[in-house]
């Protein structure tokens, strides 16, 4: 490659809490297309792991294969990450989760690598409510292998060849939501300004946070006729909430006037404050936000925002009664019972 | 040639920005030059037949060489006078060898002055007039300011003989007149003078040579550079100190005392105070005085309609260099004061154009427009017809000879230059302003990708501000240089603006590389001053 | 007949009617008078309704392998009377329920009939339709008590073992254990011509399953993460470590659990989830069977080239596909060697004793991690769901967890040119950072997917090589780390050897100890792990026929020996069994033989 990321930064570049600037949240170059929705979402990641004052190490970045696999080598190079197999991110991150309580998991996925070949493992994961943030990269269509359609195609999206999709597509969203999901978010990789405070709400929950992010492939899905471009999902995006993220400390300042917000406090203390657009539904209702979301679909309608949380959520962790220290701190001390009931066991066998 | 400029170029590079040194640029002009094969067929051809146009280059120096390359190769018939033997001017007599060696200079005057151009060396103008007589059909003044500024304190005359004034001292090293001074000198002034005074000195039998100047070290107006080398030649620089007189006994200069002061800021002005410590006394055999130079135009008869201001100096267009008097230009020294060799050149080339435009009977204030060319350096994907690969390096030294060996040898150049692969090193730190981002609104479809990718966070998509100061607030670093432009597009799709702050833009091509629709692209600029004779392809 | 303390004994059940307990209380009896027993569960891939049978052989000698011929059967299902009948040999007993009469077409002139009628006894001492059910089984125990003189009291003593806590159901079960003692008290002459006689040779032995064994040596091995999907024949080894950690693992003072076992949706994700967990440096295993391998083999690869620590132990079961899940096999052993596509190689372990089974385990996680290679304990269903007698468990208390090359923050601090897959002391093991230990150093990208010394992607094919041929190098360490083999040779050398491993060694030690005693001069050599070891080469070497003992059909441990070691496949003779049963030495002796008397050229 002939091309490279300086390793300039702005000399004017802040800081934040934690000491460092944005720039060392960021990866190396992405070898994704020009104009991916993917690199927009790792730039979001950077941007909100960056706000929340993260310190790099203690995030795990994880992925299974596909485009969107690709990307945490693009963000958070002070991470460690783990590029697992095709559907297998959530086995691996739950492992991950399990030996150590104490870091951020970060999962990213595509629609292929969740809603194909690793749906099995999406469903068990969120139905343990593993303590991690999982971001689907919704591209419709399997990029790396060019452009075949996915399941979260949607039905009568035009491919780039002009082949019409006649399958029903999968709603991720609406799965999380029925599966138990207790954060339950959709976006638009064009807005940044939406997807931020969700990845920021996302990392600060305590349980599965799921984010369905509507991603263009610009080389194989960006065409008239996909449901999947820039130009649609512009034209058809129905934002149903706002969000403002509150770390830890930092004053609420409310700035909404004419709709109701509502503060969620978090797990960690930040807050989240959220502010609904629609009267019709209600983010701690699954049942008004699963009607919402049938009813947009039927008028060709994104709906994006924060869509479902839930307040008492309960992590794997505390179902399992794990010890609060990481697992792998551990030491023989605890781990081992040592030869003096070693040898009540063998009298028992005797 | 890359040795004496006074490099205004190298405060404006973006290096500079972005880590704290600039390119190299003066120095690798030198390497240039240094590395350079035979070139005498890349220089214009000189017409045989000329013109008809005869023009009078008054001074050899900087200004009237570049008058005269630029319009000997027009047919002109071109006549310098130098009261010296050799041109060059004050190249030749004031700056010294060790910076600037005999044979470079003479190579480069001569490329100039074997342009068939008609030289009267050892020839003293001592009328303008007379000159005008001679029915030239434009006059070019290019004599500098050959006068060194006197200090007339106590003990000045009586101390004649080992007080020297500075320019003048120099030149008269610089043909072999003078060949010792002293072991004590004491050296008055902070300018570059002062510092090839001083460091000539050393050259010349000084031991234990100073530098005293009026005011604060950091305001000396000689270049940084000049006073390092100055300093690594165990030369002293004593700031803060006044010259109250020269203490001479017994017909012999002992050495001068000194009021010591300090520097008070009061609304923008400086003035130095006494610190009401009692005068200092530095003993020296010799002292050069180099507090300044002027213009001296004593022979200009003030009645050939060449009109002089209240501080005696001509009035002078400072686009076209043009006096009152149509025919005669000024350049150089002679025409806005004492500035540098480089702004010597510019100044030569303008009025040479104005002089061409002069010639052919056209308005030398309608300037002709310079050449500019704008194409995409785009080869295809990951690939760009420029070096765009950024990497943080620091500016390399120049190496310098042994001071065991330059200050026993006059003309022994101190500064060696970069060898080739340093050059290269250097001139690939380079953040290629020639190469600009152009950003075309109606390809761009807002994935941001170029906003992301920015190494420098200098592009951001935002909604417009109708104050220009509230939209530099809010870009991702908020772009608080207001001496830099910044770029803000028209209104995009969903309404919002590109903003791009130029700032520290390293000109990487990333936001380009990662555009899906070539809304970004990297374009060479290119820019070519008009020089005289643009007018005949216009 | 054999007579004092050498015969075999078979139950035939019905599945689910709780008679695996009952026969168990019998093989536990024998072994408690001191007599050695080994006691084999033959069962159905069912709950409840289909055969199953129980083979007990009671043995001075302390042969413990399985044996040909039944010298007494107890029947107590007559869906199997046919074959059950069929198969005592001659001379044998047959032993069944009464309360119905025995079909003229069964019977047998060459054995006798031993007819008791449980179900009327238990129908008459009482009521309860479950307890009729369950306390047939104790009946008939009772019977074999008087019928092999075994020691009511020792019975006595188990129940009250067994029933701590629960002291009132110690009465019905001596209750049913007199009534089958007192009936062939009263009904036939006791004891038979073959008894058990008490002796001291089962001394400080203990009787255990290899799968609790193993899921105490995860225990004390360290292991805080498990993840599994029930398969059998393994899931009794995750259900014996959680119910282990239960007790063991408690945080004294909350009270929260130092350990976590998650039931995944598959074996693909309970390996992952191992997988993440060892990476995240816990130490954690999975355990499966049969198809569980195949569905864990991408994730073998993944492991193996991102050189990830893992342990998984395989209780190997009858295949291929579904096969035969109750039933033992080896069968495993190349889709384990090297599973996962491209060139992938694991180190595997073979225990053979539930002893083994126990320090292999606890041992596995110091491997894997000095390795940062999966390391695959194979073993089988015979020896991870049936008792055995074994040697008791003794843990060093001043043991340390051996966690390899896994750098802390401060030799990060110290280190400039860290890079994760740098081989920088020669045995092809790179060192590893664990996520969260370092603000600024030590972060890293792990990838399945072709990569350099730090990590990076990387499709240069001089980078891959280097990074494969430096894995390769690690097998090397490897054999220098894991357990070589064991050797049975004579002073004067033969030049035939038996080959075996894992669940082999009982009935091959047997059948040398028979044959030597025959006057065939034979030596043994037992694998304990691949990669072999030069010392397994050298062993094949210097003799000129090894018979290789394997239970599988297609001989997949000569397969390895030929492909690893490059030995002249004539000089390995293969002697396999693969009905799902484990193998005798009877039969191990007759193949020997079959190729010994081969006519040659």
């Amino acid at each position: 490659m002939s091309f490279n990321k300086p390793k300039f930064a702005h000399p004017r570049l802040p800081k934040n809490e934690a000491g460092y600037t944005r720039k060392y949240y960021e990866g190396s170059l992405s070898t994704l297309c020009a104009g991916c929705g993917h690199d927009s979402i790792s730039a979001a990641i950077v941007d909100a792991c960056f706000e929340m004052n993260i310190e790099p190490h203690k995030v795990a970045k994880l992925s299974g294969i596909g485009c969107s696999s690709k990307t945490p080598a693009y963000y958070l190079s002070n991470s460690h990450g783990f590029n697992s197999v095709h559907g297998r991110m959530p086995s691996v991150t739950t492992g991950a989760n399990l030996a150590n309580r104490s870091l951020t998991y970060l999962g990213v996925s595509g629609d292929g690598d969740t809603a194909s070949i690793g749906m099995g493992q999406f469903i068990h994961a969120v139905r343990r409510n593993l303590n991690m943030t999982y971001i689907v990269m919704n591209n419709g269509c399997y990029g790396l292998t060019k452009g075949q359609d996915s399941a979260t195609a949607d039905y009568g999206s035009v491919s780039k060849s002009g082949h019409m999709n006649t399958f029903e597509g999968i709603d991720l969203c609406a799965l999380a939501i029925q599966l138990g999901a207790t954060y339950v978010a959709q976006s638009f990789s064009g807005d940044k300004h939406q997807l931020i405070p969700l990845i920021k709400g996302a990392l600060a929950h305590s349980g599965f946070s799921f984010i369905n992010v509507v991603s263009p492939c610009v080389t194989f899905n960006n065409n008239q006729g996909s449901t999947k471009s820039y130009d649609y999902v512009r034209e058809h995006n129905e934002a149903v909430s706002s969000l403002d993220f509150v770390p830890v400390k930092e004053e609420i300042s409310a700035s909404y006037e004419h709709s109701v917000v509502t503060p969620i406090e978090m797990h960690d203390g930040s807050v989240m404050q959220f502010h609904k657009l629609s009267p019709k539904w209600n983010p701690e209702d699954k049942l008004s936000v699963l009607s919402a979301l049938i009813t947009a679909k039927d008028k060709f309608e994104i709906l994006t925002g924060l869509l479902y949380f839930d307040k008492e959520s309960k992590e794997l962790h505390e179902m399992l009664n794990t010890t609060d220290t990481p697992l792998n701190q551990l030491t023989e001390k605890e781990l081992n019972p040592g030869n003096e009931i070693l040898s009540k066991i063998n009298a028992s066998h005797r | 040639m890359g040795r004496t400029c006074d490099r205004p170029c190298e405060p404006a590079c973006r290096r500079g920005r972005v880590e704290e040194e600039p390119v190299a640029i003066c120095r690798l002009k030198r390497v240039a030059a240094d590395f350079k094969d035979d070139i005498t067929h890349l220089l214009p051809d000189i017409p045989k037949i000329k013109n008809g146009k005869k023009i009078a280059l008054i001074g050899g120096g900087p200004a009237s060489l570049t008058v005269a390359r630029d319009l000997a190769p027009l047919g002109y018939e071109i006549h310098l006078y130098d009261n010296h033997n050799k041109g060059g001017g004050m190249m030749r007599s004031q700056i010294p060898a060790f910076r600037l060696p005999a044979e470079v200079l003479d190579q480069e005057v001569n490329y100039v002055l074997d342009m068939d151009i008609v030289t009267h060396f050892n020839t003293y103008v001592k009328s303008l007039a007379s000159v005008l007589d001679q029915g030239y059909d434009a006059v070019f003044v290019g004599t500098g300011a050959p006068k060194g500024k006197n200090l007339e304190i106590p003990g000045r005359n009586e101390g004649g003989s080992n007080i020297h004034i500075g320019i003048e001292w120099l030149a008269s090293v610089a043909f072999e007149h003078t060949s010792s001074i002293g072991k004590r000198v004491i050296v008055l002034g902070g300018g570059n003078t002062a510092m090839d005074c001083c460091r000539t000195s050393r050259r010349l039998g000084g031991e234990d040579v100073k530098v005293v100047v009026r005011s604060p070290f950091s305001e000396m107006k000689a270049s940084p550079w000049e006073k390092e080398d100055a300093m690594h030649e165990d030369i002293p620089i004593l700031d803060n100190h006044v010259p109250k007189s020269f203490v001479v006994e017994n017909g012999r200069l002992q050495g001068m005392m000194f009021e010591k002061v300090q520097a008070v800021y009061k609304d923008g002005k400086r003035k130095l105070v006494p610190t009401g410590e009692a005068e200092v006394f530095i003993p020296a055999d010799d002292v050069i005085i180099a507090v300044g130079q002027e213009n001296k135009f004593e022979w200009i008869e003030r009645d050939l309609g060449v009109e002089f201001d209240k501080w005696d100096m001509p009035v002078i267009n400072s686009t076209s260099f043009a006096s009152t008097r149509p025919g005669v230009f000024f350049g150089g020294d002679a025409a806005l004061g004492p500035k540098n060799v480089i702004t010597a050149v510019a100044q030569g080339h303008q009025a040479a154009v104005s002089i061409d435009l002069y010639c052919n009977g056209q308005d030398v204030n309608d300037r002709p427009a310079p050449n500019v060319k704008l194409f995409s350096t785009k080869m295809g994907i990951h690939e760009w017809s420029y070096d765009n690969d950024v990497t943080v390096d620091q500016r390399y030294i120049v190496p310098q000879a042994d001071k065991s060996i330059t200050l026993r040898d006059r003309k022994k150049e101190v500064e060696l230059g970069f060898d080739l692969k340093t050059a290269f090193k250097e001139a690939q730190r380079c953040l290629n302003c020639d190469v600009q981002t152009v950003f075309t609104e109606i390809n761009c479809i807002e994935c941001d990708a170029c906003m992301d990718i920015c190494p420098t966070n200098c592009i951001t998509f935002t909604q417009n501000e109708d104050d220009e100061n509230d939209l530099r607030m809010k870009l991702l670093v908020p772009a608080i240089n207001n001496t830099q432009d910044i770029l803000v597009s028209d209104s995009l799709k969903t309404g919002r603006v590109m903003v791009k702050d130029e700032d520290m833009c390293l000109h990487c091509g990333l936001c380009a590389e990662r555009c899906p629709t070539s809304a970004w692209d990297m374009k060479q600029f290119t820019y070519n001053t008009a020089k005289a004779g643009s007018l005949s392809f216009v | 007949m054999h007579g004092v303390n050498d015969f075999v004994v078979k139950f035939a059940n019905v599945n689910g009617t709780g008679s695996a307990s009952a026969n168990f209380l019998f093989a536990k009896a024998i072994f408690r008078m001191g007599v050695p027993v080994s006691a084999k569960n033959i069962f159905p891939s069912n709950i409840q309704g289909l055969p199953t049978w129980y083979e007990v052989r009671v043995s001075e000698k302390g042969y413990l392998g399985r044996k040909e011929g039944i010298d007494l059967m107890v029947s107590v299902n007559p869906q199997s009377f046919k074959s059950d009948i069929a198969s005592v040999k001659s001379g044998g007993y047959f032993l069944y329920d009464s309360t119905k009469k025995l079909h003229e077409e069964f019977l047998r002139e060459d054995i006798h009939f031993i007819g008791i009628p449980l179900m009327e006894l238990c129908n008459e001492a009482f009521t309860d339709p479950r307890q009729k059910q369950l306390f047939k089984n104790i009946v008939y125990v009772g019977a074999l008590a008087k019928l092999l003189n075994l020691d009511l009291t020792t019975i006595e003593g188990l129940f009250a073992e067994q029933f701590k806590g629960k002291e009132k159901l110690i009465i019905p079960n001596m209750k049913a254990l007199k009534l089958g003692s007192d009936y062939v008290e009263s009904h036939f002459s006791y004891p038979l011509e073959f008894y058990v006689e008490k002796r001291d040779l089962t001394k400080n032995k203990i009787m255990i399953d290899g799968n609790a064994a193993a899921a105490l040596g995860a225990v004390y091995g360290g292991a805080t993460v498990v993840s599994w999907y029930p398969i059998t024949p393994s899931t009794s080894l995750v259900s014996s470590f959680e119910k282990y950690a239960q007790k063991m693992r408690l945080d004294p003072v909350t009270g929260k659990n130092n350990y976590s076992v998650v039931q995944a949706e598959d074996e693909l994700a309970a390996i992952g989830m191992a997988i993440g967990a060892n990476w995240n440096g816990a130490r954690s295993f999975t355990a499966t069977s049969g198809a569980g391998i195949s569905l864990m083999n991408e994730f073998l690869g993944l492991a193996f080239y991102s050189e990830i620590p893992l342990v998984l132990v395989d209780v190997q079961r009858g295949g291929p596909s579904t096969g035969m899940p109750t039933r033992t096999q080896q069968s495993d052993l190349t889709t384990c060697a090297y599973a996962s596509h491209g060139d992938t190689k694991h180190v595997m372990l073979f225990p053979s004793t539930p002893n083994e089974c126990f320090h292999m385990m606890a041992d596995a996680f110091d491997y894997t991690e000095m390795l940062q290679t999966p390391v695959i304990v194979m073993s089988d269903l015979d020896l991870g769901m049936n008792d055995h007698v074994t040697d008791p468990f003794i843990w060093d208390d001043n043991r340390k967890f051996k966690r390899g090359k896994v750098l802390s923050s401060e030799q990060l601090n110290t280190m400039t040119n860290w890079g994760r897959y740098l081989d920088v002391d020669g045995d092809g093991v790179p060192y590893r950072t664990i996520p969260g230990t370092h603000p600024t150093k030590g972060s890293y990208f792990t990838r399945g997917s072709s990569h350099d010394e730090y990590a990076r992607y990387s499709e240069d094919s001089d980078t891959y090589k280097r990074i494969v041929d430096r894995i390769a190098v690690k097998f090397e360490t490897a054999k220098k780390i894991i357990p070589g083999p064991e050797l049975f040779q004579t002073s004067d050398t033969s030049d035939k050897a038996l080959l075996f491993f894992g669940t082999t060694t009982d009935s091959a030690l047997e059948a040398i100890d028979t044959l030597r005693n025959d006057g065939f001069s034979i030596d043994g050599i037992r694998i304990k792990s691949f990669p072999f070891s030069s010392e397994v080469d050298h062993f094949i070497q210097s003799h000129k026929e090894v018979y290789v003992v394997e239970q599988n059909k297609f001989g997949q441990m000569r397969s390895l020996l030929i492909n690893e070691l490059n030995i002249d496949p004539h000089k390995l003779i293969s002697v396999v069994h693969y009905d799902g049963t484990p193998i005798t030495a009877e039969s191990i002796i007759s193949q020997v033989h079959k190729h010994v008397f081969l006519p040659t050229n």
